[in-house]
């Protein structure tokens, strides 16, 4: 359709930037970073922002040095944190998934649970945190109990909307080959949640992760939560901020770990995924023959 | 007239496998006629296309034969014994191809044979045949989103004779196809049910199509759906696609047609 | 043709007796049943207060001393007011990004920074830095509200429909009616989307910087009780916030009904007759 003779141009959207390019662009995001941590360094070193509130570039990379090797003691506060994490983590989402596919799977439960759930999705739910540990005392228990239910929600929702989405020809299908509920529930509507339960997955991780620092704050004993709330009240903002950073990285991680996760899971969702199981199996048909 | 009635003669002496009684269904407590008292009977290996405007009860025909709904009057009967249920005997391909997109070809096509048992060598070897015959050999291990849609089609095609019923029901099976490819499927289609000896009832809401693979076809009208009239097609077997030219072949269009057209 | 085969609406009398009643009736048996086994002592009524004690400590709360509402204005308006400057950066950004493909490279490294940041970690700095008073609630909720929203509307900008696209060109359309008539309602339903999920993440923000440091707020409020045991006033608080929650969420769910009016049966077929009307006055004239 060129014929009015103005060609639109296309959507700047290089499928695939040359090499040359992408190490051109990698370079220009290097010298952006770099010259507003300059801008950030001088601007601290000429008073113009009080280095007390707002630690210097250099500051943060030394407390790095300081929290991570000299005194050494970030380590302890993440081994408390991230163990808490997986523990309550496990716990909640094994919990959402499960009860999002007995409430998916049965009608009437979901109809009276419905209230239920709405009311509890509009509740900040991590708001619920110094209650439960009034209930429960101070310590791991009661951290585990507030990552187990900032953590429940979003598995249980995407499980329930999973299982209830199956296409109904699919399920008809299964009907049409009189397959048991056993079979139906197996072959057909887990597999076919699985994507989405997935997604709720990641955020429930991500959740996780707020969940430990919020329980952290309020007990004020251990954890890499209460270690930036002593550094922040100490106004040593550039251990502050290192530890800030730590857990940038840990969610990049999470973040990439779900992602390989769900590669790996979901394989059929993603290109490379169906190639490289398509070729196993056919691998796996030649041998045996 | 005479070459084609000696053709339909032995077909007639079949035996009735597939009938229906009066079948009447109604949605939405009654409001909603889908099928007003359809009788037939289809016998042993006929190939009988069910046609009509969209909403006029094909579908609903189809499952209710499949046993997928009851009835509200009346019933389809199935090798002499009323329809309760979803049988083995019976298998059913939809218009979308319903494949289990994290399954290869090769296990799309072995899930009946999985869910009414375990999969043995024999099965697998089977299966591959089944791929063979509908010209995927080379995509038995290719993912549905691999396939292009008439593929998708094939292996749902491959996946309903695996089942190893003798009744075929397909729901506008290649409706969502191009021309081309219908056209080709079509052919395949009837080289393959003609192969297995099976009883096929196939829905589509082209006329020609309907004629082109039929022994019969049932012309259905909407509110309340019901099987207006039935046309026997006694165009001679193997079918070609030059056939569509003859003015036999525009003369039951045309019968199929004015019925329509009358409602 | 027939107008308009609307469904018809049940009766709201019936409408009662299917569909509400039996959740009424659900409901009060359960809290009967905890009742009951916190009397016979099976529930501790220390730690899991009863409902008839959460009742009275509503009633408390509400009615008689009436101490929750300040608390009550404090956090929605801090919920509020960060949900606005984070919605309004995002949209911004999100625009922005999705106008210009240098923007949007150079911008999107932070925002993954910021989203994979737990944004809850910042708390004691952004109390450090915007003090003990409202202002530091506002900035957590700015800033934990901002991703969702940036994403989701960047998401809707920028799903393109090709065809569509071609028809405004071939229609002769300009870059920017292309942006205003094509691609801003095309993403409204993402927007509100993001939006949503902001306004939920922004009530967060403002209760978890009050747990750590404040002088008034329902989380403050909330963490008092918690600590004096007194269990029932303490859920009653956190009712509150569901309160807060419901209202802001179904505040938002209004504005989408209205604005996002298409693929709503109920709302096109009123857009439908109101249009029909105006047209009529126009043709009348
Ligand atoms: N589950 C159902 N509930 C209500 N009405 C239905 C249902 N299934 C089919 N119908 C109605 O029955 C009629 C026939 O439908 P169907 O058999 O699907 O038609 P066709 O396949 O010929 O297009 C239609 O008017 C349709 O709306
Ligand atoms: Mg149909």
């Amino acid at each position: 359709m060129a014929m009015s003779g103005r060609i639109a141009p296309s959507q700047a959207n290089p499928a695939q930037p040359g090499a040359s390019l992408r190490l051109r662009r990698l370079a220009n995001h290097l010298g952006l970073f770099l010259v507003l941590l300059v801008l950030w360094e001088t601007g601290s070193r000429l008073g113009w922002l009080d280095p007390l509130f707002y630690p210097r570039p250099s500051a943060i990379l030394r407390s790095f040095w300081l929290v991570y090797f000299e005194n050494a003691n970030i380590w302890w506060h993440l081994y408390v944190s991230l163990g808490l994490v997986l523990a309550g983590f496990t716990a909640g989402s094994i919990l959402g998934v499960g009860l999002g596919a007995v409430v998916g799977l049965n009608p009437l439960v979901r109809r009276y649970l419905q209230p239920y759930v709405i009311v509890l999705e509009a509740t900040p739910r991590i708001a619920v945190a110094p209650l439960l540990i009034a209930a429960l005392g101070f310590g791991a228990q009661s951290k585990i109990a507030i990552i187990m239910l900032v953590c429940f929600f979003a598995p249980f929702i995407n499980t329930l909307s999973g299982v209830m989405n199956v296409p109904a020809e699919k399920l008809e299908l299964f009907r049409s080959l009189r397959a048991t509920k056993w079979q139906t529930l197996r072959k057909l509507v887990l597999p076919d949640a699985v994507p989405v339960i997935m997604a709720g997955e990641r955020l429930a991780l991500t959740a996780a992760l707020s969940g430990v620092l919020v329980a952290e704050f309020i007990q004020r004993d251990q954890g890499i939560g209460s270690l930036i709330l002593v550094y922040t009240r100490n106004l040593n903002m550039a251990s502050a901020f290192a530890c800030i950073f730590t857990l940038t990285i840990i969610g990049f991680g999470i973040f990439k770990g779900m992602e390989l996760l769900d590669r790996w899971i979901a394989f059929w969702k993603h290109q490379d995924g169906r190639e490289r199981v398509s070729a196993a199996r056919a691998r796996a048909h030649a041998e045996e023959a | 007239m005479t070459a084609a009635q000696a053709d339909a003669e032995p077909r007639r002496a079949a035996p009735t496998v597939v009938a229906g009684d009066a079948i009447v269904k109604t949605f939405a407590n009654g409001s909603v006629t889908a099928l007003d008292r359809a009788s037939f009977d289809i016998p042993k290996g006929a190939f009988v296309s069910l046609v009509g405007p969209s909403g006029c009860g094909k579908s609903t025909l189809l499952r209710l034969i499949a046993g997928l709904i009851a009835p509200s009057q009346g019933a389809a009967i199935v090798h002499g014994r009323e329809v309760t249920g979803p049988r083995p005997d019976i298998a059913m391909m939809f218009q979308k191809a319903t494949l289990l997109e994290w399954r290869t070809s090769l296990e799309n096509v072995l899930l009946p044979t999985e869910l009414s048992g375990t999969v043995t060598k024999a099965d697998r070897a089977r299966a591959l045949d089944l791929l063979n015959l509908v010209g995927l050999k080379d995509f038995a291990f290719a993912f549905p989103a691999q396939l292009s849609g008439g593929m998708q089609q094939r292996v749902a095609l491959a996946r309903l004779l695996q089942t190893g019923a003798d009744i075929l029901l397909l729901d506008e099976p290649f409706g969502a196809l191009d021309e081309f490819t219908r056209e080709h499927l079509n052919l395949e289609l009837l080289r393959i049910v003609g192969e297995f000896g099976a009883t096929t009832i196939f829905v589509t809401h082209n006329i020609n199509e309907a004629i082109f693979l039929s022994d019969q076809v049932f012309v259905m009208t909407p509110r309340p759906g019901k099987i207006a009239k039935i046309v026997d097609i006694n165009l001679p077997r193997p079918r070609t696609l030059a056939m569509q030219l003859t003015p036999e072949f525009n003369a039951l269009a045309e019968d199929v047609r004015a019925t329509l057209g009358a409602l | 043709m027939a107008e308009h085969d609307l469904p018809q609406r049940s009766t709201p009398r019936s409408y009662w007796a299917l569909s509400v009643l039996p959740h009424l009736v659900l409901f009060g048996a359960l809290m009967a049943l905890w009742e009951g086994l916190s009397i016979i002592n099976v529930i501790d009524s220390i730690m899991v207060p009863r409902p008839s004690e959460i009742v009275s400590a509503i009633w408390r709360l509400y009615v008689t001393e009436r101490i929750i509402y300040p608390h009550f204005v404090v956090t929605f308006t801090e919920a509020v007011t960060g949900f606005a400057i984070g919605a309004t950066i995002a949209v911004v950004l999100a625009v922005a990004s999705s106008l210009s493909d240098v923007f949007q490279r150079y911008v999107s490294p932070y925002a993954i920074v910021l989203n994979v940041t737990p944004g809850i970690a910042l708390t004691p700095i952004i109390i450090a830095w915007f003090g003990y008073g409202m202002g530091s609630k506002i900035a957590l909720a700015a800033v934990i509200c901002f991703f969702p929203i940036y994403v989701n509307a960047l998401t809707g900008l920028l799903q393109t429909d090709e065809d569509r696209e071609d028809l405004f060109r071939s229609l002769g359309g300009t870059k920017v009616q292309v942006f205003f008539k094509l691609r801003v309602p095309s993403s409204l339903p993402m927007v509100f989307a993001g939006m949503k999920i902001g306004l939920t993440t922004a009530l967060i923000g403002a209760v978890v910087a009050e747990f750590a440091q404040a002088t008034e707020g329902v989380g403050v409020l909330m963490g008092r009780f918690s600590f004096q045991l007194q269990m029932a006033a303490s859920i009653a608080t956190l009712l509150s916030m569901t309160a807060i929650g419901l209202l802001l969420f179904y505040a938002m769910e209004f504005l989408d009904n209205r604005i996002v009016f298409w693929g709503r049966e109920n709302r096109m077929a009123r857009v439908s007759r109101a249009r029909a009307k105006a047209w009529q006055r126009i043709m009348h004239k």
